[in-house]
C-alpha cells in the first residue's frame, strides 16, 4: 500500500487548495493518470498518481488546504484495509534549482556563544613521547602518576624503568603462600595473585606485564626458529675440585663463586672459534648476521617471569669479574632494579636448570639469537674409566638448542667438544 | 566591413543583416519555398516524430520528478526543434558537444534514452555512451564545452579526417570568457566547428536582454571574424538548412560559423525552479503558438501525412515507452561501490585501493 | 530574536549589512530579481535598489574581478557565485588579485569584499555542485576563509566578514541551508574570524569539525558517550586563519585527536591540522591523531554519493580507533 504525499513540485510552494478530484475511492488508476487539480499561488497543477492500483483512501475535500508532505492519496491493493497515515512537517520553500535540500522544522539549541563553557579540573597528564608511553605501557606503569626529570618535566625512560622497578607486587591471596626466598637463581613462580578469580573447578590467573612479554617472546622464538639440540655429560670431576680451592680466594674477595662463571668463560671461548652460535639469522635478507662481540645472558628467574640480564663483552672478563657480575645481575633481576642498558643487546644465553635439581632440558633460545645452552645439575656418578674401572666422578649433563636454519648438528657437536674440552680441564681456561 | 560568404544563406542572413531565417511560420505554411532542405516527406515526418519523442521523454521525466523517483531535471520544452534539425543534418561521423539542454540532438544521435535518464537519475553511466556515438558528455560548467569542441575540431583536421564538430550553448554561456575564447580559437585556426546558440531568452531567471546589451547574440562571431546568422529556433526546416550548409561549409576547409537558434525556454530552468518569480505569465503565454511541435504538426497534416489521433496516440505510446525505460532505470540506478573508486585514475593507485577495502570491510560490518 | 534557518539568517544579515553601510553592495548570477536560486538574498533589491542589489551576466571571472575594481574604488561589495563548483574561472582573479593587492601596495590599497558561495555535498545535485575546497582556499596567503555551521554563527561570522578590511571567502554548507531553525538574535552581533568553538566539552577525544559534517560529528559524540566515551567536539568555524590555541588546549586535555572533514584526505585541511597537533602538542598525545575524510576519489553522482560523504556512524567507528588506541 502506497500513502502518496502532496510532493514538493518544485515551484516554491508549500500548500496548495484541492479544485477538483478526478478519482473516487475504489477507483483504478494507472501511473501517470491525473488525481487531483491544486490551486496554488503561482499555477494550478495536475498531479499524477505515482502508480497503478485502486483507489483506496482520499484526505481532503475540495476547497480544502493541503501542505506540501500530507498524504492525500492511498493507493494499493483492492479490499486493502487503509490506516490512518502519518503526519508530516511541513516543508517550507524548497527553491535550489539543482539538488534535494534537506528542509525540516527541526529547531537547534540556542547558541551559546557568550556563555563561558564550564571548566573541568584538568587531569594531570604526563609529557611523553610515544616511544616513553609505549614502554610504560609495555611495563605496567600508569605514566600520568610520574613526575618527569626530563626537559619542561618530559617523563624519560628513565623515570619509567625507576618506577617499574620500584613498584611494590601485588599483594597475595591468602591460600597462595611464596615458595622460597630467593637464594638461588631460579625459583619456581608464585602464581600471579592479582586478578585471580575462582569459579567452580577452575581459576583464572591474569599475567603481569612482564608475564605477558615473556609470552609472546617465547611463542615468537618457537614459531619463527626451528629448534634443534644436541646434549652432552660433560666430566666436571677437575672443575669441582679446583672451585673448592678457587673458592676460598673469591671469598675473600667478597664474591660467591658459582659454577656459572667457569661455564660462562669458556662458553665465550667456544663462541669466538665457532662464531655461528654468536649470530642471528635475517629471513627477509636471507643473511647469518655475525656479532662480534659477545654479551652473555643468563636467564634468571623472578616471581614475575623471567627476566635475562646479560654480561657485555664476556670475552674479556676474568672469572671473578664474571663471578661479581652474575651475583649482581641476578640480585638486580630479582629486585627488579636492572636498567634497559643490563637487558639488552645479548648475542647468546646460558640458562642454569639445574640449579633447581633438573638434570637435562630442552631451552627455548631467545629470539633472534643462534642457540641457548642448557645446564643442568651437577651429580655424583659410576662412569667407566678408560682402563675399564669404575670410578665415581661429578657428571654435568648440557643441552645445548640451536637455529636449524643455518646451524647443523655438525656444528653442534664440535660445539660440545669444545665446550667439554673447557669444562674437563678448567686449567684451559686459565691459559685461554 | 561585413564578411563575403558564398553559401547564400549566410550571404543573405548574415548576422550584421539584421534578418533571421524561417522558413516556415508558426502556423505550419512554408514561407520561403526556395530555402526548403531537400528532404523527402517521409524524412519530414521522421524528424517530426524525433521532436515528439523528445517531448513524450521531457514531460514524462518532469512527471516522475514530481513524483520524487526522478532527481533534479532540465526540460527541454519549446526548444525540439533547435535541437533536431541541426542533429539531422549532421553526418554519421560528426562529433556532438552538448551543453546539458539537448534531448532532442542526444536521442536522435544514437544516446539511448536509458543513458538520458541514468544521467539525471544519478549514475554516472549516464555518460557512458554506445561505441561509436560520437557525442561528449554532459558538461556543467557552461561554456567549458566550447574549447573541447574546436579540440576536437582542430584534431580531426590534423588527422586529415573531414568530420565537423557541432557545439551547443545558451545564451547565458555566451558571456563567458570561455565563449569568447573558443570563438576566436575557431577562427585563427579555421576549426571545422559549428556553434549553436540555443537562445531561449532566460538564463536562469536573467533575461537575454540583461545577459547582453548586443542586438544578437549571432553578432558576437563577427568579433571573432567568423560568419554568424539568426535563426528562428523552433522552425525545423530553418534549422536544418542552416545548420547543414553550415556544416558544409566547415567540412569543405571553410573554417567555424556561429548560429544563434532564437527560441523560449517554455519550461523551467530545472524542476526546482519557480519561473513565475522572474517572469510574466503572459510571455509564455505568448510563445505557446510558436511551439516547433504545434507548426510541424500543422505543416504535415495540412499536406495530408499525419492527423491529430496519430498524433496523440504517437504521444501516449512514446509516453508508455519513457515509462518503461525509467522503471529499468530505477532497477538498474545503484552504481556498485567498486564503480566509485575505479575510474578517478586508470589504474588504481595504493592509496585508494586501500581507502576502498577499509570501506568495504566497514560495509560487511567488520570494523577495526 | 527570531527562529530562523540558515537561509534567513544569511538573508537577514545582507539586509542589515545593506542598511547600514551604503558602501555595501550584492550581486551575483539570479541574485536581483529572483533573490538567488537558494532565495538568499530575496527581497533586497525591491529594497535597496537595482544599484546595490543586481543580477550580473553569467561570467565568475568578471564578478570576482569587477568585485575588487569595486573594492579599489571605495565600496564594500558582497559577491556571490552560484555554486563553489562554478568558482573556478574565478581563480584567477582571487589567487592573482584579491589576495595580493595589500600586499603588493603594501598596504595602500586594499580589497575589503567577502565572496559567498553555497559549499559541501550530500543535496542530491550534479556534478560540481557538492565540491569542499576549503584547501584550495585556505593555502592561498592573504584570503581569510569562514565556514559557518548554524543561523545564529553565520550571521555574526557574515558581519564580522563584511566588516573586514580583508577579503573573506564565505562558504554555506548548501545542506544545512534549510536543515533546521535556530534563534538568532535580530540586533546586531559579531563572532569574530578565526576563532573555533566548543561545542560539546569532553575529556577522552578531541574532534574538529566544521560546516554539515559538524552536526554529524556530535552525533558520532552521542554514540560514543552512550560507550563511556566522552568526546570534545570542536566547530572550526574559521578556515583560515586556523584557532591553534583552541585546538591544542583540548588536545593537551584529551590527548587524542581526529579531525573529520568532506573533502578528500589526500593534501586535504585534515592534513594541516594533525601537523598543528603533531608540532604544538606532541608529547601530549597518547594516539596517532586521525583524519577521516573523503575517499581520494571524483565526488559521486547523487546515486552514489551516500558512499561519500560519512554519517554518524562511520564517523564514530573511526573515532573509536582514536580512543581505543
Amino acid at each position: 500500500m502506497l500513502e502518496f504525499r502532496f510532493p514538493d513540485i518544485g515551484e516554491g510552494i508549500t500548500e496548495g487548495v484541492i479544485l477538483k478530484w478526478f478519482v473516487e475511492v475504489g477507483q483504478e488508476v494507472k501511473e501517470g493518470d491525473s488525481l487531483f487539480l491544486v490551486e496554488t499561488d503561482k499555477v494550478n497543477a495536475e498531479i499524477p498518481s505515482p502508480a497503478n492500483g485502486t483507489i483506496l483512501a482520499r484526505f481532503g475535500e475540495v476547497g480544502d488546504t493541503i501542505n506540501v508532505g500530507d498524504v492525500v492519496v492511498q493507493i494499493g491493493e483492492a479490499g486493502a484495509k487503509a490506516p490512518r497515515p502519518q503526519a508530516e512537517p511541513v516543508a517550507e520553500d524548497n527553491a535550489a534549482v539543482v539538488g534535494a535540500l534537506e528542509t525540516s522544522d527541526h529547531v537547534l539549541a540556542t547558541s551559546s556563544e557568550h556563555e563561558a563553557a564550564a571548566q573541568e579540573p584538568p587531569r594531570r597528564k604526563a609529557l611523553a613521547t610515544p616511544v616513553a608511553r609505549r614502554m610504560a605501557k609495555e611495563l605496567g606503569v600508569d605514566i600520568n602518576t610520574l613526575v618527569g626529570s626530563g626537559p619542561g618535566g618530559r617523563v624519560m625512560k628513565e623515570d619509567i624503568l625507576k618506577a617499574a622497578n620500584g613498584q611494590k607486587r601485588p599483594a597475595p591471596q591468602a591460600s597462595q603462600a611464596e615458595t622460597a626466598a630467593p637464594a638461588s637463581p631460579i625459583q619456581p613462580p608464585a602464581p600471579a595473585p592479582a586478578g585471580a578469580q575462582t569459579s567452580g573447578g577452575e581459576e583464572r590467573v591474569a599475567l603481569t606485564t612482564l608475564g605477558k612479554t615473556v609470552a609472546r617472546n617465547m611463542a615468537l622464538s618457537k614459531r619463527e626458529i626451528p629448534h634443534a639440540a644436541v646434549m652432552d655429560e660433560i666430566d666436571v670431576t677437575e672443575l669441582v675440585n679446583f672451585r673448592r680451592e678457587a673458592k676460598v680466594w673469591a671469598e675473600r674477595e667478597g664474591v660467591k663463586l658459582t659454577y656459572m662463571p667457569f661455564i660462562i668463560k669458556a662458553a665465550a671461548l667456544v663462541l669466538q672459534e665457532l662464531p655461528i652460535f654468536n649470530a642471528s639469522f635475517s629471513a627477509e635478507t636471507e643473511e647469518i648476521v655475525l656479532k662480534k662481540y659477545y654479551n652473555l645472558g643468563i636467564a634468571v628467574d623472578t616471581p614475575e617471569g623471567l627476566l635475562v640480564p646479560v654480561i657485555k663483552n664476556a670475552d674479556q672478563k676474568g672469572l671473578l669479574r664474571l663471578a661479581r657480575e652474575v651475583q649482581s645481575l641476578a640480585e638486580k633481576a630479582r629486585e627488579r632494579t636492572l636498567s634497559l642498558q643490563e637487558i639488552q643487546g645479548g648475542t647468546f644465553t646460558l640458562t642454569n636448570y639445574g640449579a633447581v635439581g633438573a638434570l637435562s632440558g630442552v631451552p627455548v633460545i631467545k629470539h633472534p639469537e643462534a642457540a641457548i645452552l642448557g645446564i643442568g645439575a651437577i651429580t655424583k656418578r659410576p662412569v667407566v674409566g678408560e682402563d675399564d674401572q669404575i670410578a665415581i666422578r661429578h657428571i654435568l649433563p648440557v643441552t645445548l638448542s640451536f637455529d636449524h636454519r643455518f646451524i647443523d648438528g655438525g656444528s653442534a657437536g664440535r660445539f660440545m667438544r669444545k665446550l667439554r674440552a673447557y669444562l674437563e680441564q678448567p686449567v684451559l681456561l686459565l691459559l685461554s | 566591413m561585413i564578411q563575403e560568404y558564398t553559401a547564400q544563406l549566410i550571404r543573405d542572413y548574415d548576422a550584421l543583416s539584421g534578418r533571421m531565417l524561417q522558413i516556415l511560420d508558426e502556423y505550419g505554411v512554408v514561407k520561403e519555398p526556395e530555402l526548403m532542405p531537400a528532404l523527402s516527406d517521409a524524412e519530414w515526418l521522421e524528424l517530426y516524430k524525433t521532436m515528439v519523442l523528445t517531448r513524450a521523454a521531457d514531460d514524462k521525466a518532469l512527471q516522475l520528478q514530481r513524483q520524487g523517483r526522478m532527481l533534479t531535471y532540465a526540460p527541454n520544452t519549446g526548444q525540439e526543434a533547435a535541437q533536431v534539425g541541426p542533429a539531422a543534418a549532421m553526418a554519421k561521423n560528426d562529433w556532438l558537444v552538448p551543453a546539458f539542454r539537448e534531448l532532442g540532438a542526444w536521442l536522435y544521435r544514437g544516446v539511448p534514452l536509458k543513458t538520458v535518464y541514468l544521467y539525471w537519475y544519478g549514475n554516472e553511466y549516464g555518460s557512458h555512451f554506445p561505441e561509436g556515438v560520437r557525442v561528449l558528455p554532459i558538461a556543467v560548467p557552461i561554456g567549458t564545452q566550447l574549447h573541447h569542441a574546436v579540440g576536437v575540431a582542430m584534431a580531426s583536421k590534423i588527422k586529415g579526417e573531414n568530420d565537423v564538430t557541432v557545439a551547443y550553448i545558451g545564451d547565458g554561456g555566451t558571456s563567458t570568457g570561455d565563449f569568447n575564447e573558443a570563438l576566436n580559437f575557431a577562427g585563427v585556426f579555421n576549426a571545422p566547428v559549428v556553434f549553436i546558440v540555443q537562445n531561449n531568452q532566460y538564463a536562469i531567471s536573467v533575461p537575454r536582454t540583461k545577459q547582453t546589451i548586443a542586438k544578437t547574440i549571432a553578432q558576437k562571431a563577427v568579433a571573432a571574424g567568423i560568419p554568424g546568422m539568426v535563426v528562428d529556433g523552433n522552425d525545423l526546416f530553418a534549422m536544418y538548412a542552416a545548420v547543414k550548409e553550415a556544416i558544409e561549409r566547415a567540412r569543405s576547409g571553410g573554417g567555424p560559423t556561429l548560429i544563434e537558434a532564437y527560441t523560449y525556454r517554455l519550461g523551467a530552468h530545472t524542476t526546482s525552479d519557480d519561473p513565475t518569480k522572474y517572469r510574466e505569465d503572459s510571455e509564455v503565454e505568448a510563445w505557446k503558438p510558436r511551439d516547433p511541435l504545434g507548426r510541424m504538426k500543422a505543416y504535415l497534416i495540412s499536406k495530408g501525412l499525419w492527423s491529430e489521433e496519430q498524433d496523440l496516440a504517437l504521444y501516449e505510446e512514446y509516453g508508455a515507452y519513457a515509462l518503461e525505460v525509467f522503471r529499468q532505470v530505477e532497477a538498474e540506478g545503484e552504481p556498485r561501490v567498486e564503480d566509485l573508486f575505479k575510474y578517478t585514475y586508470k589504474e588504481m593507485p595504493a592509496h585508494v585501493r586501500e581507502q576502498y577495502e577499509e570501506y568495504l570491510q566497514y560495509l560487511e560490518g567488520k570494523v577495526d | 530574536m527570531a527562529l530562523m534557518n540558515l537561509i534567513t539568517a544569511i538573508n537577514h544579515t545582507l539586509d542589515l549589512a545593506l542598511a547600514q553601510d551604503e558602501r555595501v553592495v550584492v550581486f551575483g548570477e539570479d541574485v536581483g530579481v529572483e533573490g538567488g536560486v537558494f532565495r538568499a538574498t530575496v527581497g533586497l533589491q525591491k529594497k535597496y535598489g537595482e544599484e546595490r542589489v543586481f543580477d550580473t551576466p553569467l561570467a565568475e571571472s568578471a564578478i570576482v574581478g569587477t568585485a575588487v575594481g569595486m573594492a579599489l574604488n571605495g565600496l564594500r561589495p558582497v559577491a556571490e557565485i552560484q555554486f563553489s563548483g562554478f568558482v573556478y574561472p574565478a581563480f584567477n582573479q582571487i589567487i592573482s588579485h584579491v589576495a595580493r593587492m595589500r600586499n603588493r601596495t603594501r598596504g595602500q590599497r586594499y580589497l575589503p569584499m567577502v565572496i559567498r558561495m553555497p559549499h559541501g555535498g550530500g543535496i542530491k545535485a550534479l556534478e560540481h555542485h557538492s565540491e569542499s575546497l576549503d584547501t584550495f582556499f585556505g593555502h592561498i596567503p592573504g584570503l581569510k576563509v569562514v565556514v559557518p555551521s548554524t543561523p545564529y554563527d553565520a550571521k555574526g561570522l557574515l558581519l564580522s566578514a563584511i566588516r573586514d578590511d580583508d577579503p573573506v571567502i564565505f562558504l554555506e554548507p548548501s545542506k544545512l541551508y534549510r536543515a533546521f531553525r535556530q534563534e538568532v538574535p535580530e540586533e546586531d552581533y559579531t563572532i569574530p574570524i578565526g576563532k573555533a568553538k566548543v561545542v560539546k566539552p569532553g575529556s577522552d577525544l578531541t574532534v574538529v569539525s566544521w560546516g554539515a559534517y559538524l552536526h554529524e560529528a556530535l552525533k558520532a559524540a552521542e554514540l560514543l558517550q552512550a560507550e563511556g566515551i566522552d568526546a570534545e567536539v570542536i566547530d572550526l568555524r574559521t578556515i583560515s586563519p586556523l584557532d591553534r590555541e583552541t585546538i591544542l588546549e583540548s588536545v593537551k586535555k584529551t590527548g587524542r585527536f581526529a579531525v573529520v572533514h568532506e573533502a578528500a584526505k589526500s593534501f586535504g585541511p585534515g592534513a594541516e591540522l594533525v601537523a598543528l597537533v603533531n608540532e604544538g602538542a606532541f608529547l601530549y598525545l597518547e594516539a596517532p591523531p586521525l583524519r577521516l575524510a573523503g575517499f581520494d576519489i571524483t565526488i559521486p553522482l547523487p546515486r552514489g554519493e551516500h558512499h561519500y560523504f560519512m554519517d554518524a556512524q562511520r564517523m564514530a567507528a573511526g573515532l573509536r580507533q582514536v580512543a581505543n588506541f
